[in-house]
């Protein structure tokens, strides 16, 4: 590991976010980090005051966006006067009715069930640190929302929503509905939330709490 | 999970997406009708039908997340397994399965493209979209790069 001027060295030990190379656990100096001297990787950085606020706030918006994400049609099309309403789980259905069940359901998971698990546990583990709340289980679901977090894949989903869009123009007319912007929304707020749930800051307010990571 | 374990089942996962990716580029993932013309389209295809209608960024975005992408996921998860249990490019492995970890998800967008076709494809002889093996085999090779890469922990290029 890259040394750092005068560490506060704690006897614990810690393991790089990345490659998993022990490090012994240290506090460091603002505008400093410590970075693993096998892969590169960052393994701590200055915490300060920095909270879990937003990632609860986002987790918990990225929630209700999905639910209304689910509930409201993506779009309309429209082919010689006739219309076809699409929700987020209509092609869902739709593969499942054409029989290919397989592909519904990783569709399912990946931009419905996965977004869903993932924010949910990010919303519990840092309601948990913001609130100091002791709650059970939290180190087992903040583990679940690392290993879940790769399989979020509704930004990707709303990328190919506005692909699908320039696509359907081509064959006839396309209208955006109420869903569209909470499908987009969902992105944006998984986004915001996986960038802002830190590793080092949970391990950090859970330490603070007595729960050692 | 052993780490012999993941090995193994990383370079299964590797060699089965190796094998599927070139019939998933000429099977069609999709047939899609409009206004009684059946049209069945392959991944490559969809991309030059976008290009051929004026669309040369969203044809660019299919073309890199359906195509290219997969393949660069294979080709690098291939040569980092391949080098498994040498201290060889150490850093530079490390650095490559990063890089395809944060790629590796937008490959998904092609079959993505499909379940949001199909939502709305589903007005008869007008318009209709419907789902081919192909699509099959593409969403098997996505999976098991996407497998392989979570399997395949990067310790493993260091301790191996």
């Amino acid at each position: 590991m890259i040394g750092i001027s005068s560490p506060v060295v704690r006897q614990d030990w810690i393991s790089c976010p990345h490659c998993e190379a022990p490090c012994r656990d240290r506090e460091v100096p603002k505008g400093s980090e410590l970075a693993c001297a096998r892969c590169g990787a960052t393994v701590i950085v200055h915490v300060g005051r920095k909270t879990l606020q937003p990632s609860m706030a986002l987790s918990l918006a990225g929630l209700l966006a999905l639910v209304l994400a689910n509930v409201k049609p993506v779009m309309d099309f429209e082919v010689v006067g006739r219309v076809q309403s699409g929700f987020l789980l209509t092609g869902v259905a739709e593969l499942f009715r054409q029989g290919y069940a397989p592909i519904a359901l990783l569709v399912a998971f990946a931009a419905v069930i996965a977004p869903l698990l993932h924010l949910l546990s990010v919303f519990y583990v840092s309601s948990a640190c913001c609130l100091g709340l002791r709650l059970p289980f939290v180190l087992r679901v903040w583990r679940f929302a690392s290993s879940i977090e790769p399989w979020n894949l509704i930004p990707v989903y709303s990328v190919a929503t506005i692909l699908s869009v320039v696509k359907l123009k081509l064959l006839g007319s396309v209208t955006w509905q109420f869903g569209a912007r909470w499908v987009i929304g969902v992105a944006v707020f998984s986004l915001f939330a996986q960038q802002t749930f830190r590793e080092r800051l949970v391990a950090e307010r859970l330490r603070k709490m007595g729960i050692k990571a | 999970m052993k780490d012999d374990t993941r090995v193994s089942l990383a370079r299964a996962l590797v060699a089965t997406a190796g094998i599927l990716y070139i019939p998933s580029n000429i099977m069609p993932v999709m047939t899609m009708t409009v206004v009684g013309k059946t049209e069945p389209l392959t991944v490559l295809g969809g991309a030059r039908e976008l290009w051929d209608s004026d669309l040369p960024f969203v044809a660019g975005v299919v073309f890199l997340a359906s195509f290219l992408v997969p393949l660069m996921k294979i080709g690098t998860l291939g040569w980092i397994l391949l080098l498994h249990g040498t201290s060889l490019q150490r850093r530079r492995r490390n650095g490559l399965h990063s890089f395809i970890h944060k790629i590796g998800s937008w490959s998904m967008i092609d079959i993505f493209l499909l379940a949001v076709l199909a939502a709305v494809g589903q007005l008869g002889v007008l318009a209709e979209v419907r789902a081919e093996p192909g699509a099959l085999v593409f969403s098997t090779v996505t999976i098991c790069c996407l497998l392989a890469t979570e399997i395949y922990k990067p310790r493993l290029i260091w301790e191996g």
